[in-house]
């Protein structure tokens, strides 16, 4: 079984790839990407950590609560990449492009 | 039937009377849209004033647990229970100003049914707020504790401060009646800080374990000082010098208001309070000196500012505050006799010339009244020769004038003297009296120069304008009469039964004093025996016949009174002194300044104040929401920056430092 910390360093590394790619790529697209990653990172963890604790409590058997979290936690996901499209869709429409340095009227 | 016992209702009557003056409908005001009431009231109060004033003759009073009350504040404090009642206390006193209120009340309500006849609808105004007036002045005699005293205190305050006000479409009444009330107010202040005073002591407000326990349980200077304080209410009040000035501008109210609150009644409230507090005053000699010097002075001082007046309503209000300052020197002193001698003599003659004055100078101000309602004016420089046209009110004011002068047999000689006379003796503990003496003494003469010169000026020689005089009414003429009678007869109170001084005495009998058993022939020879008594009236006399002089024997030339040291000393009096002018000053200058500075400070330091932070936030604001400048990538890298420090602050930081 592959220790936990594995999983962790993974994790934290999936996130901080996601994190960049966020603060750093100009296309909305790739933006929205990134947080599909920096989401899957937590995603890893949910099951990561749920697989951990069954193996510390085997009396309790396999609890899968991560798992089913994680379910959901796509499930989510996938609902929220269809507005972030639609979003972006719609800016598009409007301004000619996607470039979210450039998408900046909503200022001081 | 004990009527003491219902000594309670006698305020209820025009109170009654003002509620229904007030509230019911106008056309069942009936006559004099309202006076009807007002009289019924005043009379219901009368009727059964006399009966509580019989009870009292015959040696009943009412003054102590017996007495019906009401609880009206209960602090259960641990340890001390405070407790505030609503009493009645009916001694000699008492039954005194009840005389005096009853009576005079009554007959200036009625003798209002003339003279405010031409008023219109604020009638109904006038005979309510008199009514409430009457009313509140019984509360104010009838009180068995301080604080009792200080409520109907101030509802008298009120109720002057609305009356002197009556015509207040005219700027002058409005400002005469705040300055009645901001004066008075001064007094009333010191009043209640005398008053919490012996409340921190002694515990208890009400007279009779207050009276009893005060000299044991207040310190002596405290003592000393609240009721130094308590007369600061009554100097206040009662126009005592020097908040002495709003009395002679409170004449801008009706003339009946004049007779009945600023001569008869209310002022005397200052002179009843003193009197009241005699048990609490015999023993602080330093407060019974300031008593006498402040009744000493104003006496001489009013008197003198008489001399010159020309409105004759002013010449009878400094007259009023003149007496009233006889009335205090004569308590000052006789606290003297009491402390010193055992003798009650001052406190009775007080009390007798209040009694006498209040009949004599609400007379004084009625026909007044009946001479301005005949003529339309109060300068005395336009009557003259009036005495053919208004036969009735040239008599009774001459009646008034001899009275209020000091000559026997009528009623102002008799307590006059006897004030004198107190004031004299009480010269044998302390000299200063002997001055405050020659003060009274002077102002004997300027008192009978200055009411005869009003007198002249008003109803003798060729009439000065062209007004078509007339005499009043018969519902005007005949208070008139029935006050006369009494400026003539109240006098002999110091004959009938014990005498005047037997009945008072008794109401401070718990101070100690042994008076002397005198019959009707002693005192009698005691006043005429006395080289004193021959010096008031000869000077008394003088002074009637230079007014004859100056003013009613042709050929006289007036100019030396307005040239010369005696034209400045004129123009001295003409301004009253200047004090108030003085007040107007300093009201004016120091005060404005003050204000200033107040406003300055608000201005620029409590507004800058203000202001600063508010430009502060303005300015950082503008500067901050450069921050905020719509790169969505930019506020993701603050919020993993923040996030990071944060960690590193709870991770790392808190546990370094103990955490």
């Amino acid at each position: 079984m592959i220790p936990l910390v594995y999983w962790l360093v993974f994790s934290s590394l999936l996130f901080c790839i996601g994190a960049y790619g966020v603060l750093t790529k100009r296309n909305a697209i790739v933006v929205l990407m990134c947080i599909e990653i920096m989401l899957n990172a937590a995603n890893i963890n949910l099951v990561a950590f749920s697989s951990y604790h069954s193996s510390l409590h085997p009396a309790l058997g396999a609890d899968l609560s991560g798992q089913a979290f994680t379910l959901f936690s796509i499930a989510i996901a996938a609902a929220e990449v269809a507005v972030g499209l639609a979003i972006i869709l719609s800016v598009y429409r409007r301004y000619k492009t996607i470039d979210v340095d450039q998408i900046n009227i909503l200022r001081w | 039937m004990d009527w003491l016992q219902l000594a309670w209702l006698i305020p209820v009557f025009p109170f009654a009377a003002f509620i229904l003056i007030s509230l019911l409908p106008k056309r069942t005001l009936f006559w004099e849209d309202g006076g009807g009431y007002a009289i019924a009231g005043a009379g219901g109060a009368l009727i059964l004033s006399v009966f509580v004033i019989w009870d009292v003759i015959n040696g009943r009073t009412l003054t102590g647990p017996e007495a019906p009350e009401f609880t009206w504040v209960l602090i259960n404090a641990p340890g001390e229970a405070l407790q505030i009642t609503f009493g009645i206390w009916i001694d000699q006193l008492a039954a005194l100003m009840l005389l005096v209120v009853s009576v005079v009340g009554t007959l200036v309500v009625i003798y209002s049914g003339g003279y405010m006849h031409a008023e219109g609808d604020t009638r109904r105004r006038y005979y309510a707020e008199i009514t409430l007036f009457i009313s509140v002045m019984y509360g104010l005699v009838i009180s068995s504790n301080y604080l009792q005293m200080f409520i109907f205190w101030e509802l008298v305050g009120l109720c002057s401060y609305l009356l002197i006000g009556f015509w207040y479409e005219r700027p002058s009444a409005a400002s005469a009646a705040k300055r009645a009330f901001i004066v008075t107010r001064v007094g009333d202040i010191m009043f209640m800080a005398g008053i919490i005073i012996l409340l921190k002591y002694v515990g208890t407000l009400d007279f009779e374990p207050l009276f009893a326990e005060a000299g044991t349980r207040v310190p002596p200077e405290m003592l000393a000082l609240s009721t130094a304080l308590i007369f600061g209410g009554a100097v206040g009040k009662s126009a005592q010098f020097p908040l002495h000035e709003w009395l002679p501008d409170a004449m801008e109210g009706p003339t009946t208001v004049s007779a009945l609150i600023h001569a008869a009644t209310m002022v005397k409230a200052g002179v009843y309070l003193v009197a009241r507090s005699y048990p609490l005053l015999v023993q602080t000699p330093e407060s019974l000196l300031i008593v006498a010097c402040i009744g000493g002075v104003t006496a001489l001082l009013a008197a003198t500012v008489a001399l010159a007046a020309t409105d004759i309503k002013r010449v009878l209000a400094y007259s009023t505050v003149s007496q009233l300052g006889y009335m205090t020197l004569g308590l000052g002193a006789g606290g003297y006799l009491v402390m010193e001698a055992g003798l009650p003599n001052g406190y009775n003659a007080a009390t007798f010339h209040m009694m006498n004055h209040a009949f004599f100078k609400a007379l004084l101000f009625l026909c007044a009244g009946s001479v301005i309602h005949a003529v339309g004016t109060n300068d005395m420089r336009l009557m003259g020769g009036l005495r053919k046209k208004m036969k009735i009110t040239s008599l009774t004011m001459l009646i008034g004038a001899l009275a209020i002068a000091g000559i026997p047999p009528l009623s102002g000689f008799w307590s006059k003297d006897e004030v004198l006379s107190a004031v004299y003796h009480a010269g044998d503990f302390d000299p200063v009296f002997f001055l405050l003496w020659a003060m009274g003494i002077g102002t004997v003469f300027m008192t009978a120069f200055y009411m005869f010169r009003m007198w002249f000026l008003t109803f003798a020689g060729e009439p000065r304008s062209d007004v078509h005089a007339h005499e009043s009414p018969k519902i005007m003429t005949v208070p008139l009469i029935i006050l006369a009678g009494l400026a003539i007869t109240s006098g002999f109170a110091l004959f009938i039964g014990d005498g005047f001084g037997g009945f008072m005495e008794q109401s401070i009998e718990d101070t100690g004093i042994s008076p002397p058993h005198e019959t009707m022939v002693d005192i009698a020879v005691n006043i005429f025996s006395d080289p004193l008594t021959y010096v008031s009236l000869v000077l008394a006399l003088v002074g009637m016949g230079l007014a004859y002089k100056v003013y009613y024997l042709p050929g006289f030339d007036r100019s030396i009174f307005v040239k010369g040291v005696p034209g400045k000393l004129h123009k001295a009096l003409e301004n009253r002194w200047y004090i108030s002018k003085a007040y107007d000053d300093f009201a004016v200058k120091v005060v404005y300044a003050f204000s200033v500075l107040a406003d300055m400070f608000d201005r620029y330091v409590i507004d800058g104040i203000v202001n600063g932070f508010a430009y502060l936030g303005g300015r950082s604001g503008g500067w901050m929401r450069k921050v905020q400048d719509g790169n969505v990538q930019r506020y993701a890298s603050l919020i993993v920056i923040g996030i990071c420090l944060l960690l590193i602050f709870m991770l790392y930081i808190l546990p370094w430092g103990g955490w």
